[in-house]
């Protein structure tokens, strides 16, 4: 099988959502504004989906000896299969980046043969490109679950990121979708990627020359909407393992119907929109100071798919709103709809010039068309309406979710 | 209406803000010799380029301001808009007046201005450093070609003379007929107008090699060519590999 063929089977093959190969990494710029500014990557192209292409994102092989329910690559998919040899990945990936195509590599693979046999093919790849062709680029890999955790651990001297997918939000829903796999296979490694992180960025304060161990950090990425846990329920489990685990970030990735299986769920399209509201509150619990129970509890455990859940959780709290803008400080400001880590540290600063009037709020440019409704600036409310705790929901539904949607239609 | 008339380059209009900040009679217009058409009411003082004072006023906006103030002026000018150069004299004397904090200013008129220059220029820099493709030609250098709005190429030799150290190279500025060319020690600028060039035996390959990832990394049923291009306007799509074939 020639090159161009591997590459047309194994990059496509690396594109679905719900497989071995998925994560979000090539869509960081996702949940929305603030986004863009942590993620210092660089884009070189855009897909025909609108995504950013930075990373030559690819499986080592699509031949699987496992047969999970949701994936593409399963072993009783009927499928064209392909495997490359760790010099076709060095070559395209040395080529790509020569002429700025990438920014680097991304490696992921299905599982063949046995774990072990898999993850030492991919541990040679990036061994070879680190020390032999003296490659700097970006390196993300997939470890395997089930490797010995003795080669999972020499990769991750070479790669900047690695992790293992969690795959599905509770053990029930693995063991019914993805019986090749144990909990235990995924959680032991990402415990043990997570504390060789610490531990080696403790050594790197000692000795400067100290081995790197992924420095930037492992994001596992699930999926939602294969089986049936709540988003409570996913946000609990995805803020103990920021807690817990060392992680960077978790990607959600919203189950894209391919495979017909009893123990699927009949969706006629993805759930994206949940998809967008799951990032949008992950980014809460990371950047804006909220608890998941903050967000949703065993009574209202679902997100809500109207408002983005921090205009949602203000419409739950009303009783602290409107906030002054001109006295509140920066943890308030920040729980205001509409006003972003950007604009709320720029209200903090212009402050010290003078008190702000409406005029210089719409210069510093937070979405006045939300914050309007729960702010007062010099005393005054700038709202089309009187505020009133009891019917604003009501009132908002019809203005702000119209934009939501519109938003929605340029992020996918 | 008096006018400064300086050289064009950097270092020119370094000297033109120093002439500024000690004339008694301070410029209402700075403009470069190659913008500047004579008019019924214009006076002008022409500025002979002085390192001395460019250099001193290099120094003191990294001093006396920030670091960050001396690169928004760097990149403002690199923007070429209209009437950035008097702007620029404008938002320094603020600057010298009330330090780096002036960049939060938010709702300054001037400040707001130069902020805008300069994320225009910083954001096309930043995309560009994606989206330059090099091609690989016969005497094996690599050869990238461009049309930016803005006049990034410096931006990018320095980016590239890092990422790209152990290969030759030339970035080239089709529009303003200028290229950086790289040895792998060190890169210059040089006026460079369009050429023919003769690819490598080998670049057709890896051309084909991208763009069959190109077309089928992207999933078609979220297929959505407007967030594409919003992205990546398609301005920049004649020399980009996977979109001009
Ligand atoms: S292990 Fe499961 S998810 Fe991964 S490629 Fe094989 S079948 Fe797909």
């Amino acid at each position: 099988m020639d090159l161009k063929t591997k590459l047309s089977i194994l990059s496509d093959a690396a594109k679905y959502d719900a497989s071995c190969s998925s994560s979000g990494s090539s869509r960081s710029n996702k949940s929305g504004g603030v986004g863009n500014a942590a993620r210092n990557g660089i884009c070189h192209s855009w897909s025909e989906d609108g995504r950013c292409i930075s990373l030559l994102k690819i499986l080592f092989t699509n031949n699987c000896i496992y047969d999970c329910a949701y994936c593409i690559n399963r072993a009783s998919n009927d499928k064209q299969r392909a495997s490359f040899t760790p010099e076709e990945v060095i070559k395209l990936t040395i080529n790509f980046y020569r002429r700025n195509y990438i920014e680097g590599l991304f490696l992921s693979s299905a599982v063949e043969k046995n774990p072990d046999y898999t993850m030492e093919q991919m541990l040679e790849v990036v061994k070879k490109l680190r020390e032999e062709h003296k490659f700097n680029g970006y390196i993300h890999l997939k470890a395997i679950p089930g490797a010995d955790s003795q080669l999972i651990q020499e990769a991750g001297t070479y790669a900047d990121r690695m992790s293992v997918n969690i795959e599905l939000p509770s053990n029930d829903g693995l063991q019914k979708l993805a019986p090749g796999k144990k909990k235990e296979d995924i959680l032991k490694p990402m415990n043990m990627i997570g504390s060789k992180i610490v531990e080696s960025k403790a050594n790197r304060k000692k000795y400067n020359n100290a081995p790197q161990f992924v420095p930037a950090g492992q994001s596992p990425q699930l999926i939602v909407g294969a089986t049936p846990e709540p988003d409570y329920q996913i946000l609990r489990l995805s803020e103990s393992l920021y807690q817990k685990m060392n992680l960077k970030r978790v990607y959600y990735s919203a189950y894209v119907p391919v495979n017909q299986d009893s123990n699927l769920p009949a969706i006629p399209k993805p759930p994206l929109l949940r998809e967008h509201r799951l990032y949008q509150a992950d980014w809460l619990l990371r950047f804006y100071g909220f608890s998941a129970d903050e967000l949703l509890n065993e009574g209202n455990p679902e997100l809500d798919l109207d408002f983005d859940p921090k205009m949602d959780w203000a419409l739950r709290n009303l009783d602290i709103f409107p906030i002054e803008i001109n006295k509140a400080g920066y943890d308030t400001l920040l729980r205001i709809p509409g006003i972003g880590v950007r604009s709320a540290k720029k209200i903090i600063s212009a402050r010290q010039e003078k008190a702000l009037n409406y005029q210089d709020l719409k210069k510093i440019g937070p979405a006045l068309n939300r914050a309007k409704y729960f702010i007062t600036c010099r005393g005054k409310y700038y709202g089309d309406f009187a505020f009133n705790p009891d019917s604003l929901r009501q009132k908002l539904k019809h203005k702000v979710g119209k934009q939501d949607k519109y938003t929605q239609l340029s992020l996918f | 209406m008096l006018y400064f008339i300086y050289d064009g380059s950097f270092q020119g209009f370094l000297t033109a803000i120093y002439e500024a900040f000690y004339s008694d009679n301070p410029p209402e217009q700075i403009v470069s010799e190659e913008n500047f058409t004579t008019n019924l009411f214009s006076t002008t003082k022409k500025i002979e380029t002085d390192e001395e004072k460019s250099d001193k006023v290099y120094a003191a906006i990294k001093d006396k301001i920030s670091s960050y103030t001396l690169r928004t002026v760097y990149y403002c000018f690199l923007s070429e808009l209209e009437e950035i150069e008097i702007n620029l004299f404008h938002y320094l004397k603020l600057a010298f007046k009330e330090g780096g904090q002036v960049n939060k200013f938010h709702s300054n008129d001037i400040v707001k201005k130069i902020k805008s220059a300069r994320r225009k220029v910083s954001r096309e820099a930043h995309r560009m450093k994606g989206l330059l493709r090099f091609r690989t030609l016969k005497n094996g250098v690599y050869y990238g070609p461009m049309e930016p709005d803005y006049n990034i190429i410096e931006i990018l030799a320095r980016h590239f003379a890092k990422r790209l150290s152990d290969q030759d190279w030339i970035i080239h500025d089709l529009s303003r007929e200028w290229a950086a060319i790289y040895n792998q020690q060190e890169w210059a600028l040089t006026p460079l107008t369009e050429t023919e060039i003769e690819l490598s035996a080998m670049e057709e390959e890896y051309q084909d090699l991208w763009q069959e990832f190109f077309d089928s990394i992207a999933i078609e049923n979220r297929q959505n060519k407007k967030l594409q291009q919003q992205n990546m306007p398609k301005k920049y799509w004649k020399h980009l590999v996977e979109k001009n074939n």
